[in-house]
């Protein structure tokens, strides 16, 4: 089904506690749905059977499948800023997916403008009029064509919000609701 | 050591030497030791269990539970069966495949403010301001119908926008930090 929705994945931790959480916004940026998990911390017979790879397990497996199932609201995008959990959220969800990170390049000649880097699947997209370009980097497999898509979608939701913002307040709300609330 | 002895042997090292004739010495008897060590059969009393596991396979299920005790007290003689007690084996399941607890706090989420980093650095068309106005700052995208409250962050430099979540506006612009030079004079937000 065809929206403006942008959905942001986050999923941080350590080896001793991971969390994740979702935010689903509108064209302005604003929440549509929230969705984050309680901490996962491994016991000692997790961290035997799967040794340094429980991390891994539990992005990929247990948070983000978890957290797409609460979903209630399915965006026409999922961006992620973690290389571990792209593929997965791109199997998963089986909707356009899209790691998306702030780049220290100049700005490129106009918004909508894609440039090619020597990283196969990365890309530099300049979706915001003033900015530096993101450093966009695609699941293994994706066209040419569903490039520009993403690179379209973005570039219409940078005309009224800004595109990383939302992993700072994903950020600062589950630091804020770790204190306590539910 | 007399003293006709210490002269002798201070003043002529003279020492006198006396000689035993008849010297002899039993000699050692000697007696074989021959010990026993007693040795005596103890029966200690044991607890055998039987366990019963229903999970495992049929082989071991079998012959579990077929226990002939005549033959386990055979291969025990030495021992004395106190009792037998058949007792299951309890297996635990470890689910290390959970589902993690979800929680979905949209109202607390959609309080917190956006934020808008400076962004003036990148603004290839400055407005035209007087002489005596200094641009500070450029914040945007901002959909300003939508704004209800917004808030500078003095430390961050960062402006934090806080909606109206009934809006439907979508049409967005950006807000401009100018500050006039002289005394008193404080800092005006300006829309474009």
């Amino acid at each position: 089904m065809a929206n403006n929705l942008l959905g942001y994945m986050l999923i941080e931790g350590t080896e001793n506690q991971i969390r994740g959480s979702t935010l689903i916004t509108d064209a302005k940026g604003f929440p549509e749905d929230f969705t984050r998990t309680e901490p996962l911390r491994p016991d000692q017979l997790a961290r035997i059977l799967y040794g340094n790879s429980f991390g891994k397990y539990a992005k990929e497996s247990l948070i983000l499948e978890s957290l797409l199932d609460a979903v209630e609201k399915e965006p026409q995008l999922w961006i992620c800023n973690d290389s571990e959990i792209l593929a997965p959220l791109h199997e998963k969800s089986r909707i356009k997916t899209v790691l998306l990170e702030e780049s220290p390049h100049v700005p490129l000649d106009a918004a909508g403008h894609i440039e090619t880097t020597a990283e196969p699947g990365v890309f530099l997209l300049q979706v915001e009029a003033n900015g530096a370009p993101l450093r966009a980097e695609f699941p293994d497999g994706t066209r040419s064509d569903e490039v520009e898509q993403v690179a379209l979608i973005l570039t219409e939701a940078a005309e009224t919000m800004s595109i990383l913002e939302p992993f700072t307040r994903l950020q600062r709300a589950m630091n804020f609701l770790a204190t306590g609330a539910k | 050591m007399g003293i006709r002895d210490f002269l002798a042997r201070t003043i002529t090292g003279n020492i006198k030497v006396y000689t035993i004739d008849d010297f002899s010495m039993d000699k050692p008897e000697v007696v074989k030791q021959k010990s026993r060590v007693k040795t005596e059969k103890i029966k200690p009393e044991i607890d055998i269990i039987v366990t019963r596991a229903p999970n495992f396979t049929r082989k071991i299920k079998t012959s579990a539970e077929n226990v002939n005790i005549s033959e386990l007290k055979a291969k025990t003689r030495n021992y004395k069966i106190k009792r037998y007690v058949k007792q299951d084996v309890r297996i635990h399941k470890v689910s290390l495949s959970k589902k993690v607890r979800t929680y979905s706090p949209l109202k607390q989420v959609q309080a917190l403010p956006q934020e808008r980093k400076n962004l003036l650095k990148y603004i290839k068309n400055r407005p035209k301001i007087a002489a005596n106005e200094m641009l500070l700052a450029w914040y945007g995208p901002i959909v300003e119908g939508a704004v209800i409250k917004l808030a500078l962050n003095k430390q961050r430099g960062t402006l934090l926008v806080w909606y109206n979540p009934g809006s439907r506006k979508l049409k967005a612009g950006s807000v401009y930090l100018i500050r006039r030079l002289g005394l008193g004079e404080k800092p005006e937000w300006r829309w474009v």
